[in-house]
């Protein structure tokens, strides 16, 4: 048999949930151990002992000088890099609070400068190329099982190309937009976790980005200014994940 | 000179430690919490009620319903909204299901391998598969409870001020009864297993939890009268670290479940007080590494408790009603344990329903300083007796026994 790729997990400043994700395959861990070694993933194993991985996973925003440093480095030991999670491929939640990294220390420490360098939180493609970005805050792991597959067995992942939206349709799920005028970003936002939020008749907050390309943001804006939500609202929403710009 | 321990392995987040040599002589310990800065509280400043237990839930990923579920109590009290039974049963059930996942990855995948001799559960799952997958068994229980209430495995958004976006059907709570009691013998085993590791770091003195079992209305502590953590418990920013350092009248104390434990028993289920009674005496003398015992312990009441209000809910049925919440100017704290213990959401919240004033404190925040005097206590029993490899594995032990969370530490504020 072939031998194992290697593969490594690094998580930077996070939730920890798409390194938990990962867990969360449960015996489908197992199947993807067929094809790799775990060399690096430090929530999980005292082991660490890659210099170079075939698939590095990069999960969470780089917010300190320690997780460019990381960064860096599994960029430059890993032949195909995967940016994990909302935080790696838009900055997710903790990028949204956009003051200046000094202001946001002094409100919450005090006044004591920056003693531990501290960064403004970026997603890791703002620092380095990825190989794939697969986002979700956290993902889903049908997905991140597919990918690894795929790359393990020699073929390119595909990333999908329709909006959460059309999931609900799939699934026959109620419109929450038009039947309860919740405010839902499913009709922008980038689809593959089976509309999940919809399904407990709640509007999806739009935790996997904006869908690049055809998707009509300013549409979108409309309709939730019809249903009374006013602009710092909707805005905000927008901007909550990914810094969107409507 | 320094003796540092790198970054912590086989815990969530990231955090170090340094210990401090002088004279030959251990002089301080320094747990750093390098995990970047999150800002939870800057980022629902401003934002409208009704999207921030969602953003909160953000805050951890293996405890996200128990800060959903904080962040709707400290809410709900801002607006004076009661809930039925009905709904707190529900909100109860979906702690439980977290409490499994946790306690499960805890015991199973990060400790058990310390027992075993084993760098992780994959590698020491060749040996002892069974009982990693016992571990595997409970932790998606609790998972499939999690999705069940929270609406994901991970930061769902089901959990609402007022009530659900969807509520649990009669399947749905037929089967958690069913699995609840079918795994109980494997929760037995656990406690049967953690019971018999000897005891290390520091002693507790001083322990703090909520007044009901898994949330309250404030909290208690080994002197027995409720009081809000504003009025004895103080923080305080550290030049070494993102999270901030709290103390109990101005001494370290001790959150989660041995604290919880120790102080509610007589709240637990009959299984899990018998199992409780059986070990008092260990318990009660206040080690911190008891706390993986007392994890264990929470096994068993977690899944007797679930049982019971799976058949609670069947007897009545569901309604499935939501609270109207209709948002007024006023201020609020939600008081929940998660499975680390206390956890703490505090809000102001003016006329138009925005959040003015929030203020999060975590169970590791809560515990970062007995972290340190257990790291201390420890450094100084095994420096000069034991080789260094040997201590620093030890001490990395010590800091697994508090089960740190340290992505949800970092962003502790006073605004
Ligand atoms: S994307 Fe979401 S789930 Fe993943 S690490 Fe970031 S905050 Fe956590
Ligand atoms: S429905 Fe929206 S908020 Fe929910 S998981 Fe999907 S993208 Fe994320």
């Amino acid at each position: 048999m072939m031998d194992k790729l290697k593969l490594g997990v690094f998580e930077l400043t996070d939730c920890g949930g798409c390194a938990l994700n990962m867990l969360f395959l449960y015996e489908r861990l197992f199947d993807l151990l067929e094809f790799y070694e775990i060399t690096e993933f430090h929530m999980a194993t005292s082991l660490s002992e890659g210099n170079h991985y075939d698939v590095a996973l990069v999960t969470g925003t780089v917010s300190t000088q320690r997780d460019l440093n990381l960064l860096k480095e599994a960029r430059n030991h890993s032949d195909y890099l995967i940016a994990l999670g909302t935080c790696a491929t838009h900055g997710s939640v903790q990028a949204s609070v956009e003051l200046p990294i000094r202001e946001k220390l002094k409100a919450v420490y005090g006044d004591e400068g920056n003693p531990m360098r501290a960064l403004d939180s970026k997603p890791v493609v703002e620092y380095v190329a990825v190989d794939f970005a697969l986002p979700g805050c956290p993902y889903d792991k049908n997905e991140v099982y597919q990918v690894l597959l795929d790359i393990a067995k020699g073929i390119e992942p595909v990333r999908k190309d329709y909006p959460v939206c059309l999931e609900c349709k799939l699934n026959e799920y109620e419109c929450v937009l038009v039947k309860k005028g919740l405010p839902c970003l499913g009709p922008i936002t980038y689809g593959g976790c089976n509309a999940v939020c919809v399904r407990s008749g709640l509007g999806c907050i739009g935790c996997r980005g904006p869908l690049p390309g055809e998707v009509n943001p300013a549409g979108e804006y409309e309709v939730l200014r019809e249903l009374g939500y006013d602009d710092e609202y909707i805005i905000r929403k927008f901007k909550t994940f990914a810094r969107w710009e409507p | 000179m320094i003796i540092e321990l790198h970054e912590f392995t086989r815990v969530e987040g990231n955090g170090k430690a340094e210990i401090v040599i002088e004279d030959g002589e251990v002089k301080d310990v320094r747990l750093k919490i390098i995990e970047g800065p999150r800002f939870f509280e800057l980022l629902t400043l401003g934002r409208h009620y009704y999207d921030v237990p969602d953003l909160e839930a953000r805050i951890c990923a293996i405890c996200y319903l128990s800060h959903s579920v904080a962040s709707v109590l400290g809410i709900e009290r801002a607006f004076g909204v009661e809930v039925p039974e009905e709904i707190q049963l529900i909100r109860e059930l979906g702690l439980i299901g977290e409490l499994l996942e946790s306690h499960a990855l805890h015991l199973y995948l990060l400790v058990a391998p310390d027992v075993f001799g084993y760098p992780d559960a994959i590698r020491m799952a060749t040996k002892h598969g069974e009982l990693v997958k016992e571990g595997l068994a409970l932790k998606s229980f609790g998972n499939r409870i999690r999705v069940l209430v929270g609406g994901r495995e991970i930061h769902g958004i089901n959990v609402k001020p007022g009530g659900f976006g969807r509520y649990p059907s009669v399947e749905e709570l037929e089967r958690v009864e069913k699995e609840s009691e079918a795994l109980l013998r494997l929760a037995r085993r656990a406690v049967r297993l953690f019971a018999q590791l000897d005891p290390y770091g520091a002693r507790a003195e001083h322990f703090v939890a909520t007044d009901g079992y898994l949330w309250g209305e404030k909290l208690v502590s080994e002197e027995g009268e409720q009081f809000h953590y504003t009025e004895r418990i103080e923080e305080r920013s550290l030049v070494y670290s993102f999270a901030k350092q709290s103390r109990y009248k101005g001494e370290p104390f001790f959150v989660g479940a041995l604290p919880r434990l120790l102080l509610k028993a007589d709240m637990l289920t009959p299984t899990a007080k018998r199992l409780f009674e059986e070990h008092r005496d260990k318990l009660a003398t206040g080690y911190v590494s008891y706390n993986n015992l007392a994890q264990a312990i929470e096994l068993v009441y977690s899944l007797e408790r679930a049982n019971e209000i799976a058949k609670v809910l069947l007897d009545r049925g569901i309604k499935g009603e939501n609270v109207p919440v209709e948002a007024r100017e006023g201020e609020g704290i939600g008081y929940v344990e998660a499975p680390r213990g206390v956890l703490i959401h505090h809000y102001r919240i003016d006329g138009n329903g925005k959040v003015a004033y929030s203020n999060i404190i975590t169970p590791t925040a809560l515990n970062h300083a007995m972290m340190e005097a257990s790291l201390l206590e420890e450094a100084r029993e095994l420096y000069g007796e034991a080789d260094e490899m040997a201590m620093i594995q030890r001490l990395e032990e010590t800091v697994r026994a508090f089960d740190p969370c340290i992505s949800c530490s970092v962003h502790l504020v006073k605004l």
